[in-house]
């Protein structure tokens, strides 16, 4: 940019533009790069192949292939204006050269030392102590030796001293010496050998020159014991795992220990920064087995490949050994091996075949006997594959460990009632219960054993215990309820242990536990039978007598032996069973439907709200109508009563004082959605019209003057005047239509001769809406879908109300009051229309055969005009109620 | 006793056979005004226009897409609509043969259509168990209303003047009186298929499946009359009044052209009726005006114009 705005410059001052010395090139080395105004983003699309990356200086960053990442350097090139500039040797006696050695910081541009900035960063933040800061050394360097490496412990400081160093130091210690109090010559010989060789050495072996005297009169330091370095373990593998192993090396075995990563197929074309793509990886490469020789022609072996060697693939190795062998050898048979196979060296494994056992003589097949076994097992309980499932993975389970190990039991989810119940409602309980059943093994219990069900003693499980019953109990119950009704096994066996019970001697036979049943199962059942027979022992004496036992006693379903096939009297039984259910079941409804007494029974009556629309269709009246504002005076909706059935809802619509109101009526039924904005909506635009008129005190409060409040208050009198005049109608046998303008004669209409009172008159807005409605009741049933139409059309100037409102309004003040006795001069005609309206009324609403009859001297002739002062006075009445 | 029981003529000799329907027919209707024309509709998907007495085919309109089930013509006989198995009324113009609108609306096939009076409502009952009522002067697509109180398909409608009368196969007559805005259920016990009412809409004949016709008040709700002999189980079988309402007529699943003295209910006649078509009678009416026509519609894919002759 500045390049051209110079051009242009120079080119103002008369400079030729293109001459050679305007156009002079002040770069000396490389290329000139191009002008740093192009290389701003000027947002348009530039395709892949032309975008290119530049530094925030706009420099173009990458150079083609080779020189990526850098930016070139000055001007283009590599070299720098102050960094890698070629420089002579110089070097005198007084000044010696200094040996500058070049870094590789000289040669980088600020990119790349940013870059080197942050990758200085330390790999551990936190200052750590290093104790083995000097030893590290020592045990890293195998190949120098202990002098060299002691010298340079002792020269090197440990890099960050801690403080148990310098307690040590303080103390006496030194660099490289061992901790502990000074030893013997012998006993540090011994240390070194110990060190040196690994294991411990008892004394006897090792013996001490004797030139070691002057030695052994002193006393050292022991040697410094090597530390034992634990590489920290910062990753998340597990022990023994080096990440990078395959599987095979995992497992121990010696496998592969090519390249991690996906397994590319060899040749060219794959560019360190591409990644593996699927087509590179090669699919014929099958697990770590194989090891493929990436080399793009395998021309070594290739012989070697085309031995088919039916056996083992590790055999390969030994093929080359055995070629010379394959050439030459034959089977056994004397044939020469086929060309490509060998004789291998295994032997072909031979099937081994077991003698069929010996059959004994008079055996027959009897199948029914294993049969029979594995009946018996099925009714076995069979714990011992369950026990051998959960001994399957360990030996004992967790429980039995912990029992085992006297472990407290881990609480575990609460199990019962009491274990909700506090501690102290729970011992009560249990001293309740303690006393009733067995008090000394309650009083035994403390507080520690309470908190868990109080342990069972553990009962031998073999021992069959059958608990007692009271003969005489036992005898009651007999005759009692039976309350294992519904299991006839068990009744029975209840019913024999009951007369076991009874009897008290070896005359009836005892419960026995059923075969297949557990003894401790067995031990339960008898103590139910007894808990049972306790329970349902008929009662005795006094209270016997209060109840009666039911009539019907449920002995259960009769059991059938086998497989139940139910007959056909049967099927026929449940139907009929079914069918007197249904039959019981249906409703009066159906039940008189049924013995045909229609009627009063089988009808319904339920209110219906037909929708509007379709009460239009049919020309019906909506029966159930949206409760409509009360009318204004009770005489107008005397007259509207009296109306025929359109017409009379229009008229009651029109009696009503606010648009709002009378658009309410209309809307009576729900609103059909489907018909919203469609030509049979008659709402069409209604909506927008309703608003809702500001409280006359906010009128006033805006325009009114403070003179003008008095005159508010005198328009009470007026409506008198007006229902004096209007009677004389009203007396009358009227028409219909007469009857519909009624009312909105009715609303005070001035008589025009009459002057207004100035003073006593305020003029007020109607919404033009309610005016052509009200011209519409004198139309026929045609026009007044025309007039629908402009009623949209008026719609659409609504706005304008609010402005004549606003201005009429203003004007209200008694300046303009000549103005208005200017309008009433002129009379009702066009003028006092187009005074409160400003648009022309509709052609239509104009074109109106008025068809009021004569009498009706209150009505213009211009149907127009008298709308517009009906209007005018609806308003006003409206006014007055406000005050 | 009445005049109409002393003329109890009726139209027992076949007069003519209309036989291009392939397959059952469902409906017959004769046309308004002089009724010369019957448009019958089967299940060969065609809707035909015939002339009654000549016996000729004057059109067949074909759109349909499923079979035609119902069939109904507008006051002035401009229009009429149908419907049927592809779930949505068609309205066809008579004089050029095609579908002027096709409402869709209804989940499952459309037993019923019948016109408003003055054709401006047309109403469709339907197998989805909702009668539904569509506004033909506005090209809106929603139904002005829907009427959801049946529990089980509809299957015949009549729109009098300020009510809808409807059948539902769960044995429920509904009126729904649009002047009082209540909505009147009768209860009959078994699935309703056809509900004719009288000219004076006083009452209400109406078939069930339990091969009974009966005659219900529809003030009360109360059966005047009810009316068997004839076997109908499991078909609808529309049954009609005969002329001057002095007589029921209805064709039964066997064939048989059943009439019965609408008064003491008694079958007239030839008792049992001969068995006059192969299939079931799926659809009777009388001549709106003719005393001595009628036309049958039959499962065997014929429609029988019915006449009343002397040698009877």
């Amino acid at each position: 940019m500045s390049g051209s705005r110079l051009k242009r410059k120079l080119g103002d001052l008369g400079v030729d533009t293109s001459s050679r010395k305007a156009n002079e090139s002040f770069c000396l080395i490389g290329t000139p790069l191009p002008p740093l105004e192009k290389s701003k983003d000027t947002g348009e699309f530039v395709p892949l192949w032309k975008q290119d990356v530049r530094d925030e200086k706009g420099r173009r960053r990458l150079h083609g292939a080779f020189t990526g990442g850098f930016s070139a350097g000055y001007f283009n090139s590599v070299g720098s204006k102050e960094g890698w500039t070629p420089s002579t040797f110089v070097s005198s006696r007084g000044e010696r050269a200094k040996q500058k050695a070049a870094r590789p910081e000289d040669f980088m541009d600020e990119e790349d030392l940013q870059e080197l900035k942050d990758s200085r960063v330390l790999v551990d933040t936190t200052d750590e102590m290093d104790f083995s800061g000097g030893n590290k050394v020592v045990a890293g360097d195998s190949e120098q030796d202990s002098i060299a490496s002691a010298l340079e412990a002792s020269l090197l400081p440990p890099p960050t001293e801690s403080a148990g160093a310098r307690i040590l130091k303080k103390m006496g210690w030194r660099l490289g010496q061992g901790i502990g109090p000074r030893i013997t010559l012998r006993q540090r010989k011994l240390q070194d050998m110990e060190a040196s060789f690994g294991s411990r050495i008892t004394g006897d072996v090792i013996n001490i020159p004797e030139d070691d005297e002057e030695g052994s009169k002193h006393t050292y330091a022991p040697r410094d014991t090597r530390i034992l370095l634990v590489d920290r373990k910062d990753n998340a593998h597990g022990l023994g795992y080096h990440p990078g192993m395959g599987l095979n090396e995992s497992l121990g075995v010696k496998g592969s220990n090519g390249p991690v990563g996906p397994k590319l197929a060899a040749g060219f074309g794959l560019g360190a920064l591409n990644d593996a793509d699927e087509d590179d990886l090669d699919v014929y490469d099958g697990g770590p087995n194989n090891n493929r020789r990436r080399e793009a022609y395998d021309n070594v072996e290739r012989a070697d490949d085309e031995n088919i060697v039916i056996g083992d693939n590790s055999g390969r190795s030994q093929k080359s050994q055995q070629r010379p062998a394959s050439f030459t050898s034959i089977f056994r048979d004397g044939r020469p091996v086929l060309a490509g196979f060998i004789i291998t060296n295994k032997p072909v494994s031979e099937d081994r075949w077991f003698p069929l056992p010996d059959v004994p003589k008079g055996w027959t097949p009897d199948p029914r006997r294993i049969w029979d076994k594995q009946q018996n097992k099925e009714n076995i309980q069979k714990p011992a594959p369950s026990q051998a499932h959960g001994k399957w993975k360990s030996g004992i389970s967790a429980d039995e460990r912990g029992s085992m190990l006297g472990e407290t039991p881990l609480p575990s989810a609460p199990r019962s009632v009491f274990e909700f119940m506090s501690q102290k409602d729970r011992e009560r309980l249990q001293k309740a219960a303690s006393h009733t059943r067995q008090p000394p093994q309650g009083q035994g219990e403390d507080g520690s054993s309470s908190s868990m069900p109080p342990p069972r003693a553990p009962l031998p499980p073999d021992v069959i215990r059958i608990a007692r019953t009271e003969p005489h109990i036992a005898q009651a119950a007999l005759r009692g309820f039976q309350p294992f009704a519904a299991d006839p096994t068990k009744q029975a066996r209840y019913k024999v242990y009951l007369e076991s019970q009874a009897s008290q001697d070896s005359s009836t036979p005892s419960l026995k536990p059923t075969p297949g049943q557990r003894i401790d199962e067995f031990n339960k059942e008898v103590e139910d039978y007894a808990k049972a027979a306790l329970l349902f022992k008929p009662m005795s004496g006094a209270m016997a007598g209060r109840f009666t036992s039911a009539a019907v006693i449920d002995h259960g379903p009769k059991i059938h032996e086998g497989l139940h096939t139910p007959s056909a009297e049967e099927i026929e039984k449940k139907e009929e069973e079914e069918r007197q259910k249904a039959e019981d079941n249906i409703s009066p409804k159906a039940h008189a439907a049924k013995i045909s007494m229609y009627g009063p029974l089988t009808r319904e009556i339920k209110p219906w709200q037909p929708a509007k629309l379709l009460c239009k269709r049919f020309g019906v009246k909506d029966p159930n109508p949206m409760p409509e504002a009360p009318a204004d005076t009770p005489l107008a909706t005397g007259t509207a009563a009296s109306g025929s059935d359109v017409p009379q809802s229009e008229a009651t619509a029109s009696t009503s004082t606010s648009v709002f109101e009378s658009s309410g009526t209309q809307r009576s039924g729900p609103k059909d959605l489907a018909n919203v904005g469609l030509g049979e909506d008659d709402d069409q635009g209604r909506d927008t019209l309703t608003y809702e008129r500001p409280e006359m005190d906010v009128y006033k409060a805006i325009f009114a003057s403070d003179d003008e409040d008095s005159d508010d208050e005198e328009p009470a009198e007026e409506p008198e005047n007006d229902t004096g005049e209007n009677t004389v109608p009203l007396g009358q046998d009227q028409t219909e239509e007469t009857a519909i303008k009624t009312p909105n004669a009715l609303v005070e209409l001035p008589p025009p001769d009459v002057p207004v009172d100035p003073s006593t008159f305020k003029p007020t807005f109607i919404p033009r809406d309610n005016k052509t409605k009200k011209s519409k009741d004198k139309g026929k049933e045609k026009e007044r879908k025309e007039k629908r139409k402009k009623e949209k059309k008026t719609v659409l100037v609504s706005f304008e109300m609010d402005e004549e409102g606003g201005t009429v309004l203003a004007t209200k003040p008694s300046k303009d009051r000549p103005k208005k006795k200017k309008r009433r001069d002129k009379g009702e005609g066009d003028d006092d229309d187009a005074m409160w309206v400003e648009k022309p009324a509709p052609n239509v609403v104009k074109d109106l055969p008025l068809a009021h009859p004569p009498s009706d001297t209150l009505v213009s002739p211009n149907g127009e005009s008298a709308d517009s002062a009906t209007a005018l006075q609806r308003g006003r009445k409206r006014a007055v109620d406000f005050l | 006793m009445t005049p109409s029981r002393i003329l109890q003529q009726l139209p027992r000799s076949l007069h003519v056979s209309l036989e291009n329907h392939k397959g059952s027919v469902n409906v017959a209707r004769y046309a308004k005004g002089t009724a010369k024309y019957i448009l019958t509709g089967g299940q060969d998907r065609s809707i035909r226009l015939w002339n009654a007495s000549l016996g000729s085919e004057i059109k067949v309109f074909n759109a349909h897409g499923y079979e035609v089930l119902s069939i109904t013509v507008s006051h002035d006989n401009a229009k009429f609509a149908s419907s049927g198995g592809d779930r949505s009324v068609f309205l066809w113009d008579v004089a050029s043969g095609v579908t002027t609108r096709r409402i869709a609306g209804h989940m499952g096939k459309i037993h019923v259509v019948e016109f408003n009076e003055d054709a401006t409502v047309v109403a469709s009952g339907s197998f989805d168990s909702t009668v539904r009522l569509w506004d033909l002067r506005a090209q809106s697509r929603q139904p002005i209303q829907v009427l959801e109180e049946a529990r089980d398909a509809v299957q015949t409608l009549h729109v009098g003047s300020t009510n809808i009368t409807t059948g539902s196969v769960d044995g429920h007559v509904r009126t729904y009186d649009l002047r009082k805005g209540e909505l009147r259920s009768d209860y009959l016990g078994s699935p309703v298929t056809s509900a004719v009412p009288t000219q004076d809409s006083q009452t209400l004949l109406v078939t069930t499946l339990d091969s009974h016709i009966r005659l219900i008040d529809m003030t009360s709700g109360k059966m005047l009359n009810d009316f068997t002999a004839h076997k109908n189980n499991s078909y609808r079988c529309r049954a009609c009044f005969g002329h001057a309402e002095a007589t029921v007529i209805c064709g039964d699943e066997n064939g048989q052209i059943w009439a019965w003295d609408l008064l003491d209910a008694k079958v007239l006649h030839p008792s049992p009726p001969p068995k006059v078509h192969n299939k079931i009678i799926t659809w009777t009416e009388h001549h709106p005006t003719d005393p001595n026509e009628m036309i049958t519609a039959s499962a065997d894919g014929t429609v029988k114009v019915w006449r009343y002759s002397e040698t009877d």
